[in-house]
């Protein structure tokens, strides 16, 4: 009676060895592959480009809305604050780069004034978004 | 002395779940927050406004898109279709040359980044984006 007893509690045991192995080489591939991009707050339909690649660190996004306006961290912004927040975005990450987000129907001087002062802040990898044709 | 074995074995047992519990925490957290929908973008160089050192003429195709989104390469109107072409027969003459496109504020946006995609296509490695003043 004794016996059978331990036997059924040894049983009961499961062995979570190999549940926590696949559990820790899942958090490790998330921890490595995640990047913590901040959404701009608008969706512009972006122009088609035969030569668009994948911006690899492309983690800081900046938006410009066919009205003209600048969209950042899900807000307008004015464009004398875009070198500020460049400028703490860039602190916080500093191997990251800066792809623009600007809509088809958006004035070239105003993604321009955005790029000089994306400069400014003294980031030199900036980029312009585009979708795959 | 088999009790003794039998009471060290216990012993060196460490209790992981809570670890277990942190683990799967960390896991969930990492699963939720990560993205990993990548921007696709164009990479395109704008000349710094400091004094650079002054680019031969020669070496330069400019590209002019005017504010109605007509295209003119060495004051020639052109298609957008015709602009691969003749940027190719240009960088044919001066292999070294960058395309510089020297866009109106008042263009759109998209339109630059299809002449600077058909530029790319022409196999200009070095584009670069200006505005008119």
């Amino acid at each position: 009676m004794l016996r059978r007893r331990k036997r059924i509690e040894e049983d009961s045991e499961i062995n979570i060895t190999p549940m926590m192995d696949i559990v820790f080489i899942m958090l490790i591939f998330f921890i490595v592959t995640t990047s913590f991009i901040k959404e701009t707050g608008i969706d512009p339909s972006r122009p088609e480009a035969e030569t668009a690649r994948r911006a690899e660190r492309g983690n800081i996004l900046i938006a410009v809305s066919p009205n003209d306006q600048i969209w950042m961290n899900k807000g307008p912004i004015e464009l004398e604050m875009v070198r500020i927040l460049m400028e703490s975005a860039h602190s916080e990450n500093p191997e990251s780069s800066v792809v623009v987000v600007a809509d088809e129907l958006a004035s070239t001087g105003l993604v321009i004034d955005i790029m000089d002062q994306i400069r400014l802040s003294g980031i030199s990898k900036v980029s312009l978004s585009a979708k795959e044709k | 002395m088999r009790r003794r074995f039998t009471k060290k074995q216990e012993a060196s047992e460490i209790n992981i779940t809570p670890m277990l519990d942190i683990v799967f925490i960390m896991l969930i957290f990492f699963i939720v927050t990560t993205s990993f929908v990548k921007e696709i973008s164009i990479d395109v160089n704008r000349p710094t406004k400091s004094p650079i050192k002054e680019q031969k003429k020669s070496e330069v195709i400019s590209v002019r898109i005017s504010s109605e989104g007509q295209i003119f390469i060495q004051d020639r109107l052109i298609n957008l279709d015709a602009v691969r072409a003749n940027i190719e027969s240009n960088l044919a003459l001066k292999p070294q040359a960058s395309v510089v496109v020297v866009s109106d504020r008042e263009a759109d946006a998209g339109f630059l980044v299809k002449v600077i995609d058909q530029s790319r296509l022409a196999g200009a490695s070095n584009v670069s984006i200006a505005a008119q003043k």
